[in-house]
């Protein structure tokens, strides 16, 4: 019986693909080492555009007329104003560029001008070295350090010095870790609840902020702010599991880059914390075969965020409280509650018996 | 359907879904096809395994486990054909229902004529309308084509033009279209599904070629009056396939061992409907529910019409959408118990972080069971807005998806599909347990006796016989007598008020005598003569007399409401 990993570890090999979205130029080579916010591969995509018909303006029949009334080509920079076709003759009409941009493309008797490009960059993510080299599109990125993993991001990438307060870690964000002195630090709490304060940490700026929780109300601001938030159990009221809290408290103070992606199942990318160290970690890990003692993280009702170890494999289907039948395992929790909890329900946060007890 | 072939006795269908990958096996017994069992395991498409390979295996050994029988070797292959010693398998067909999003724009010319059909067409497949464009498109030109930029689709479906109607506004749309596609890397291009004006189509497809793959098909719209979605949703449902294919590992690998190559569930799932909607009365519709993870599944079929309507709400990926698209209320409103709102809000939004998890507990089957009836309130009123539904009486319903048919008890699965799909007038409810429909669809495109064998055994349960009666008679006044006569001649008299639910026992495979006393304003929709004893078919629930009105009504109290739905619950045993 196999179960899946929420990475939770204080010093673990971490390789990411970081690459852009369409084919680009790539910035770095093999072992050159890079820093969080250091552009890796770099693009350029239209924005804007400008769509001109020509045939239709002059009234013409046939594309193969307005082609040959075109005096541009494709990759042409024009400015505003600027020709794009005409008729010729003592009372010429005359197509103009209406903003200055390139030609992209002329098809048929239209043209399609490029009058606004943004630039896509894709970023290291975190310090590392760079591995691997994916062509025209970015690098595998390597480092050794921390890596916690979590539910939920707001799609925004950040990083800066971990800033810890024990007592804001088990309660909710408050308008006391969000003064000035703590602008560009990434904050933790163990929920927010109030859309205010997480505009009062984009007013800062904070580097980012990790939270246990977050009402679901808060959903779309969040999404709104440039600044990372990382979700690490869910939705409501609970707060940071105790084994992702004692790392985080031990390394207090140290640069994280917070990757508060949204988790894509289908790439594997997942909202994540690391903090590069200069030490050897151990071997990454996706998929273990459950064993009796291993430390799990249930994700889901009414256990969301509570620990428990493997203290039962079950051969076959369990039948659960509700009496629905699922392939599960026993679990004991930290307050020596036992459950039959499914397998989709939970996953292994620690594999090493590194986890020596609540931190209160 | 096709010939049967002769040289065939076992076949393995598997189906690959979001979640869960399901291996059903088919064998002869007694000289007819008979399903034997199926295995699951979860799907591994995703993340971690990016591979199809290891949900199969799993589901195969699974069972294996189950029947008895080796179908692998110990390298893991599949022992094919069949050996004298009973193992391995003669046939393999794969249908695939879960697959990365799919995204879809769609191009027509009247807003309420080709352009709805075209977004019709794409919901006849797993996939997500981004855009659409018509040409009364209130958007600048620039805008559009940032917009289709924006959207970066899969899939450009192009519909527009009776076949004898407008050309040149077809070809300018192309010509945009053309325009866009350039500018796009090569290799990065949205496929392009014509099915617009006919006439114009061998012009459209030169404009497009030279830019992306064209695939033409009949006209959506071929007049104005007539939608015609048959051939060009088997095109759309391939192109698809071809998307996944790309982009899901394993598919390829396992293409040769196929009978016939993999296919899409959602065109396997409308197969057997249009042929269960020939087997029916051809004034009621068959319908189909498949509640799935991602995606959930409305097909209703008889003789004259099949239409199938995928919306991408589900229980597992798609539930983050299922709570985007419907209130919060209309799913509280099916809870028997109270619970503080935030914390309803808070356990749905969970919900959509773990896909996969399953409730532990009362609490979260019921809320589990609430979401599930309204997601199927929702998508049969999208049914009805759209005037899919071929009849507005059902029979019989075909319901499948984990959440509702794994449910622990069968008046827990009852009491979701009476509130969620609300039928009218006498309904039997079969429960697809296996999810066996799309692959017996998969298996029919070259077997044709198999699937035909297997309906007409045990392989579906029959879950009741829903007799709906509709009444303006006040609460809790009787409203009809009802007397089921068994086989053996016994009898069992019921009085059912109005706003009540009752049930009258008959086991699956019996059939009964119902005479039915209704009382002044009383009626069942489409009995003709009610006083006239008919047959019904047994079922886990048995005969089942629902007189709680339609559409259901709900107490403004909340208590009171509370109450109301416990009492339901209560007269079913649920």
């Amino acid at each position: 019986m196999n179960a899946s990993i929420i990475q939770t570890h204080p010093l673990i090999q971490i390789r990411r693909n970081r690459t852009l979205p369409v084919s680009g130029t790539v910035l770095v080579r093999v072992g050159q080492k890079v820093t969080t916010n250091e552009v890796i591969a770099e693009t350029e995509m239209p924005s804007q555009f400008h769509y001109v018909d020509v045939m239709r303006s002059f009234g013409l029949t046939t594309p193969g007329q307005a082609e040959k009334l075109i005096n541009r080509k494709v990759g042409d920079q024009v400015d505003k104003n600027d020709i794009l076709a005409e008729t010729g003759g003592m009372f010429s009409r005359i197509v103009r560029s209406p903003r200055a941009g390139t030609i992209l493309s002329i098809r048929n008797g239209q043209m399609l001008v490029e009058t606004a490009k943004i630039k896509l960059t894709v970023n290291a993510g975190f310090n590392g070295k760079v591995v691997e080299i994916i062509k025209d599109h970015g690098a595998v990125i390597e480092t050794n350090g921390v890596l916690i993993q979590g539910m939920w991001g707001n799609g925004k990438t950040g990083f800066g010095p971990l800033q810890i307060n024990e007592h804001q870690l088990d309660s909710e964000l408050e308008t006391s870790s969000l003064g000035i002195q703590n602008r560009g630090l990434v904050i933790c709490a163990a929920f927010c609840s109030t859309a205010q304060l997480i505009e009062s940490a984009a007013s800062l700026p904070v580097g980012g902020l990790i939270l246990g929780s977050i009402n679901p109300d808060l959903i779309q601001v969040a999404q709104n702010q440039s600044f990372p938030i990382l979700v690490m159990e869910g939705y409501g009221k609970t707060t940071i599991n105790d084994y992702a809290k004692r790392l985080l408290i031990t390394n207090a103070g140290r640069e994280i880059a917070v990757n508060a992606v949204k988790w894509n199942r289908w790439t594997g990318e997942r909202p994540e914390l690391i903090i590069s160290l200069p030490a050897e970690g151990d071997a990454y890990r996706q998929i273990v075969e459950l064993k009796l003692g291993q430390l799990a993280r249930v994700h889901t009702s009414p256990f969301v965020g509570q620990l428990a170890y493997v203290n039962k494999l079950n051969d076959g289907m369990t039948s659960l409280p509700n009496r629905i039948k699922a392939n599960a395992v026993g679990l004991k929790f930290l307050n020596n509650e036992n459950a039959a909890i499914p397998l989709n329900n939970f996953e292994l946060i620690d594999l090493d018996n590194r986890y020596i007890g609540r931190s209160e | 359907m096709t010939q049967p072939f002769n040289d065939t006795s076992s076949v393995l269908g598997i189906e690959i879904g979001t979640q869960n990958t399901r291996a059903v096996m088919f064998d002869v017994v007694d000289g007819s096809y008979h399903f034997l069992a199926s295995g699951v395991a979860p799907s591994t498409q995703k993340a971690p395994f990016f591979d199809i390979g290891e949900g199969i295996l799993a589901a195969i050994t699974q069972l294996q486990l189950i029947i008895g029988r080796t179908l692998m070797d110990h390298d893991g292959n599949l022992i094919m054909p069949s050996q004298p010693n009973g193992e391995g398998v003669d046939r393999l067909f794969v249908t695939v229902s879960g697959g990365p999003e799919v995204k879809i724009v769609t191009f027509g010319l009247l807003n309420e004529v080709s352009l709805e059909s075209a977004i019709r067409l794409a919901q006849t497949s797993y996939a997500v309308v981004k855009d659409s464009f018509g040409i009364n498109d209130r958007r600048s030109a620039q805008l559009q084509m940032e917009s289709l930029l924006a959207a970066r689709p899969d899939i450009i479906i192009f519909g527009g033009g009776t076949n004898q109607g407008a050309s040149r506004s077809m070809v300018r749309v192309a010509q945009m279209i053309a325009l866009v596609l350039t500018t796009l890397p090569k290799n990065n291009r949205p496929e392009v599904l014509y099915c617009g004006n006919r006439v114009v189509a061998k012009t459209i497809i030169e404009i497009l070629e030279k830019h992306a793959r064209v695939t033409l098909t009949e006209n959506i719209r071929p007049t104005l009056e007539v939608e015609d979605l048959g051939k060009s949703s088997e095109e759309l449902a391939r192109m698809v396939l071809r998307v996944w294919t790309k982009r899901m590992d394993g598919i390829n690998r396992i293409t040769p061992l196929c009978t016939e190559a993999p296919s899409i569930s959602s065109l396997n799932y409308q197969r057997m409907m249009r042929f269960l909607g020939k087997l029916y009365d051809p004034a009621k519709a068959v319908l189909g529910i498949d509640l799935g993870s991602s995606y959930c599944t409305f097909s209703s079929s008889n003789a004259n019409q099949c239409n199938i309507n995928i919306i991408p709400l589900g229980m597992g990926d798609g539930f983050e959408e299922a709570l985007t698209r419907i209130k919060i209320e209309a799913i509280a409103k099916w809870l028997a118990e109270s619970l503080p709102q935030n914390e309803f809000k808070e356990i749905l939004w969970q919900k959509t972080l773990t896909p996969g998890s399953i409730p532990v507990d009362d609490k979260g089957l019921a809320i589990d069971l609430a979401a599930a009836r309204a997601i199927l309130e929702y998508g049969l009123n999208e049914m009805k807005r759209q005037s899919l539904l071929a009849s507005s009486i059902f029979e019989p319903i075909f319901i499948s998806g984990s959440t509702i048919t794994h449910a622990p008890t069968p008046q827990q699965i009852l009491l979701t599909l009476l509130d969620g799909i609300q039928p009218i007038g006498i309904t039997p409810l079969i429960i697809d347990k296996h999810g066996l429909l799309p692959i017996l669809g998969a298996i029919s495109r070259a077997h044709s006796l198999l699937p035909v064998q297997v309906m007409e055994t045990s392989a579906f349960t029959n879950l009741a016989t829903v007799i709906n009666v509709e009444s303006k008679a006040s609460d809790g006044t009787p409203i009809v007598n009802a007397r089921l006569t068994y086989h053996s001649g016994n009898y069992m008299d019921i009085e059912v008020k109005q706003g009540a639910i009752a049930t009258l026992p008959l086991p699956s495979g019996e059939v009964g005598t119902l005479s039915l006393n209704l009382m002044r304003r009383t009626v069942i929709e489409g009995l003709i003569n009610p006083n006239e004893p008919f047959k019904v078919h047994g079922g886990v629930c048995g005969v089942v007399i629902d007189a709680r009105g339609r559409p259901l009504t709900f107490p403004k109290d909340v208590t009171t409401r509370r109450e109301r739905y416990k009492r339901w619950m209560f007269m079913l045993g649920a």
